[in-house]
């Protein structure tokens, strides 16, 4: 019947349309300070003694402040040891991070040692500061070492794979998803080592492990943050680690292959889209090489532009402006772009902006053909203004089709609005008195269309089964009225959950039936 | 449908009236529940028709910042870069911007939240309203 099948395809299609970007929206603004907190840190946990002093070593060096010079000795003496540290470590069971990962170089649950090292050496002295860029905590430890924003990246490493507390969150509280991103990234940073060993393009591999860590991070950052903060206090200066990290994320965009480009600066998409997002960009880990398998094609222009560039400057070697520290969230500088805080936090915006456009292309139907903004953005009005016309013809027909249609302003609209939203529970019990046909301006009053439904569907019938059945919606929805946040997608189901019972007894019954007791609770 | 039994209850005079009276509360109803969300635009909608209720002018706070968005246009949208284009943007965000209720104060940002929201939810009503205007329909039907 024509109904079913209008109850079956609209509904699934606003259901379905709904909450994934709800979810994405709502979680945006969660996730979106979080991003790029920690990039690759899943795995670094080593309670080894060894890290303890050599991170020891290199956590005093800073507070004395010496020189750089001496403290690229000393960290290139560290990264050594830590290679060797890694090496042993891996054998000692990583049963104790679901990633399996013992070095934060990448060290996959098969791979075997002696590839690691060959690879972690090879990978240490050119990741410099790969991982780093996101670890916020970890950089600011370090930031007399600012000046040589490797050396940071390296340090701030380090300092991570001393951190017990960030260990202890990263390793054992496991997030599931941290440890799911880890298995993904461990097992891109085995495609990593390998192509290490094999092409010994450091640039390339290196990138892989971070982007599923980035996607980690953002869910991992609260805990991370939390466990580093002990640690924090030994040295602790946010903007040098900021800007450390900008740095550092630069130089990792520069180690980047092309597609890899891609998670960077679309990573600012991707918290507001963590879910869409992790799954996408561990697949994008893959075919990272052959291509990026990019969600957003507008992406990917900009992703070859800034792998190329990053490389560009990676070969300059650290010759990067400083960003100013204020601004957590990083984006890339481009090619031909200042790479001041306004035009950055402006592109921010821009990014933002297209996003939600994207977002209301895919609600709006038929917007997919059109390109532009202006025109979408006609789409868009045009769509909105039909719907509320819409709106209009339907409550003209409705009044045209029952006569006995009509509401009590006075009982619709209470003077405090904030009262209507807990009248609710209320009103439905109230209507439980089971009276045949009254219009509604006897009713107390109830919700819109739990009024709609009381008056138009015909109160001849008393009590009868479908009644009692219908009792049941009241209470179940309830919980559900009161527990509301995301009204749309809670909306869609009620709406879809009430109505359903709406059309059966409509459809079952050939007389009235008496509604007006049971009428559900519409919002 | 029975389009003859619509016309029955009521004579173009006398029923044109209470049918648009009616029409114009059960669009108001619709609203109201449009209104019941915790969104931005939904507590508009409420401070709305709480004003329309209550018979007093709601237009004294309908223009506020419309210069929220004024010059930030050609920068957010402009990826265009041309002055032409955003200016037309600029003129349909201010278009969006009367149509979404609450749409005025909010950033170019915001509004297109909003704005999703409100498609949504505009949609679950129109699609409820079609369900219960069919129902109607066969009832009517049935009852002859």
């Amino acid at each position: 019947m024509e109904k079913e099948r209008f109850f079956g395809v609209n509904w699934q299609s606003m259901d379905a349309g709904m909450p994934p970007e709800m979810n994405s929206r709502a979680a945006a603004a969660d996730q979106l300070p979080n991003s790029f907190l920690n990039l690759g840190w899943e795995q670094p946990m080593h309670h080894d003694a060894h890290f303890e002093s050599a991170l020891s070593s290199l956590v005093s060096s800073p507070s004395s402040n010496t020189p750089a010079g001496n403290d690229s000795v000393i960290i290139g003496e560290l990264i050594g040891r830590l290679g060797s540290i890694c090496n042993s470590g891996e054998v000692s069971p990583p049963s104790r991070y679901q990633s399996a990962n013992t070095s934060c170089y990448s060290t996959p649950l098969n791979s075997p040692p002696k590839l690691n090292l060959s690879g972690m050496d090879h990978q240490q002295q050119g990741r410099g500061g790969v991982p780093v860029p996101g670890n916020q905590m970890a950089a600011g430890k370090f930031s007399p070492f600012a000046a040589d924003p490797g050396f940071a990246e390296r340090a701030a490493r380090f300092s991570c794979f001393g951190a017990r507390g960030y260990a202890g969150l990263g390793g054992q509280f496991g997030l599931p998803e941290a440890g799911k991103l880890s298995r993904v990234s461990s097992s891109q940073s085995l495609k990593a080592v390998q192509m290490v060993a094999s092409d010994n393009g450091k640039e390339v591999p290196v990138s892989e492990p971070e982007r599923p860590a980035m996607e980690t991070r953002s869910k991992f950052g609260g805990e991370a943050e939390f466990g580093n903060s002990q640690e924090a206090s030994s040295v602790s200066d946010r903007t040098t680690a900021v800007g450390a990290e900008n740095n550092a994320r630069k130089r990792k965009a520069a180690s980047k292959g092309k597609a890899k480009g891609a998670p960077l600066s679309s990573s600012n998409m991707n918290p507001p889209k963590p879910s869409d997002g992790e799954n996408s960009d561990a697949k994008r880990c893959k075919p990272a090489e052959t291509d990026g398998a990019d969600k957003d094609a507008a992406v990917k222009p900009k992703t070859e532009e800034n792998g190329d560039v990053g490389r560009k400057q990676g070969e300059e070697g650290n010759a990067k402006p400083p960003e100013p520290p204020k601004d957590y969230i990083h984006v890339r500088a481009r090619r031909g772009q200042a790479t001041d805080s306004h035009s950055l936090a402006e592109r921010v915006r821009r990014e933002k902006i297209s996003e939600r456009m994207k977002l209301l292309q895919d609600l709006v139907p038929g917007c997919n053909k059109v390109t532009g903004k202006a025109l979408m953005l006609d789409e868009i009005i045009n769509y909105v203004q039909s719907l509320q016309r819409q709106v209009e013809f339907l409550s003209m027909k409705l009044a045209a089709l029952n006569p006995q249609l009509d509401f009590n302003m006075e009982a619709l609209l209470p003077k405090d609005m904030h009262q209507v939203l807990g009248q609710l529970p209320q009103q439905v019990y109230p209507l439980d008195m089971a009276s045949t046909a009254f219009s509604y301006a006897q009713q107390p009053q109830g919700t819109p269309l739990q009024s709609i439904v009381t008056n138009s569907l015909d109160v001849q019938g008393s009590l009868n089964p479908l009644e009692s059945s219908l009792r049941r919606p009241p209470t179940m929805q309830l919980p559900r009225l009161d527990g509301f946040t995301d009204a749309t997608s809670q909306l869609g189901n009620l709406w879809e959950d009430d109505l359903q019972y709406v059309v059966q007894m409509g459809l079952g019954q050939s007389q009235g039936t008496a509604f007006s007791s049971q009428t559900m609770p519409v919002e | 449908m029975a389009n003859q039994d619509l016309h029955a209850p009521f004579s173009p005079e006398r029923g044109h009236a209470s049918l648009v009276e009616r029409s114009r509360r059960i669009k108001m109803a619709a609203e109201m529940g449009l209104a019941r969300s915790s969104r931005h635009w939904s507590r508009a909608l409420r401070r709305r028709l709480l004003l329309l209720r209550r018979g007093t002018a709601s237009d004294g706070c309908g223009c506020q910042s419309e210069a929220l968005t004024s010059s930030k246009e050609g920068g957010d949208l402009g990826v265009g870069a041309n002055e032409e284009e955003a200016v037309e943007v600029e003129a349909r965000v201010r278009a969006l911007q009367r149509l979404v209720p609450g749409g005025e104060e909010l950033g170019t940002e915001r509004l297109f939240e909003e704005t999703a929201d409100y498609i949504e939810a505009l949609q679950v009503q129109v699609s409820a309203m079609r369900a219960l205007a069919c129902l109607l329909d066969e009832s009517r039907e049935k009852r002859g």
